[in-house]
């Protein structure tokens, strides 16, 4: 398991880097991390302590219900971070890390919610 | 006399904050899933694509629609205001790649293949038995 991981945006205006381990992640089929990431969302996560963050500036925030938002990179689009407000956590995508990530998605969640253009995967 | 206005609505979509929203009159592509190394860092996961003429797309709150030039032939449309990843598109093409997730069901879409499946990311396996290329179609958006 990695003791490091590193990551960041297309444009590279975000990047971040997280110490210690991190748990597999999960896919999410939630309508709104679908029109959002045009994507599943694949997050795994870590207590925001864990994380160096440069480029915050770049860093732009949405609150996509109450209490819930979404970090992405205001230049070049790209898909972030996911936050509970009040916690200390962050979740993470996994595709704006760089590989080796060490990670394999563990389970599928939502998918009462999964898009009709294609089959889900059995949980 | 010939109503050339009166193509039929195939398709609606919107961003997650619905700051805009798109109607497409005209035929929609069978969705393709894209792994390339871009499209897995700016959608956080392999984005599942669709495409159209642009000429049977028409948006509105298109002052919300930013544009990043990924690539020397290609830009990425996503919303300023919650970033949602909406288009990819061939510059000079005509035609403009639509992100699945973005539609209102139903959709009446399929997914049929998987590229730049070389480049696929190390945390998921492609399972669900459709066409993988390695690279691209030649024309990706067609």
């Amino acid at each position: 398991m990695k003791r490091k991981t590193a990551g960041g945006c297309l444009c590279g205006a975000v990047r971040y880097e997280i110490a210690g381990p991190l748990p597999p992640p999960s896919a999410c089929h939630c309508v709104q991390c679908r029109r959002h990431h045009g994507a599943l969302g694949v997050y795994t996560l870590a207590p925001e302590e864990r994380y160096t963050i440069t480029g915050k500036r770049n860093l732009a925030w949405y609150e996509s219900s109450p209490g819930i938002r979404r970090g992405f990179c205001r230049n070049c689009g790209s898909k972030l971070f996911w936050q509970r407000s009040g916690s200390d956590q962050l979740d993470v995508t996994l595709g704006s890390m760089d590989e080796p990530t060490g990670l394999k998605i563990e389970k599928h969640i939502y998918l009462a919610d999964a898009g009709d253009y294609y089959d889900p995967p059995s949980r | 006399m010939v109503d050339e206005g009166a193509k039929p609505l195939r398709a609606t979509g919107r961003c997650l904050c619905g700051a805009i929203t798109l109607e497409i009159r005209g035929p929609l592509r069978d969705v393709v899933v894209c792994h390339c190394g871009q499209c897995l860092r700016q959608h956080g996961a392999p984005p599942s694509y669709t495409a159209a003429a642009w000429n049977d797309v028409k948006l509105s709150g298109e002052k919300n629609l930013k544009w990043f030039q990924s690539s020397p032939e290609a830009r990425r449309g996503f919303c300023g205001v919650c970033g949602s990843s909406l288009f990819w598109e061939p510059m000079g093409s005509g035609r403009v790649s639509i992100a699945a997730g973005c539609l209102d069901k139903p959709t009446d879409l399929r997914t049929v293949r998987h590229i730049y499946v070389a480049d696929k990311g190390d945390f998921y396996e492609i399972k669900d038995g459709l066409e993988q290329l390695p690279h691209s179609m030649r024309a990706v958006a067609r």
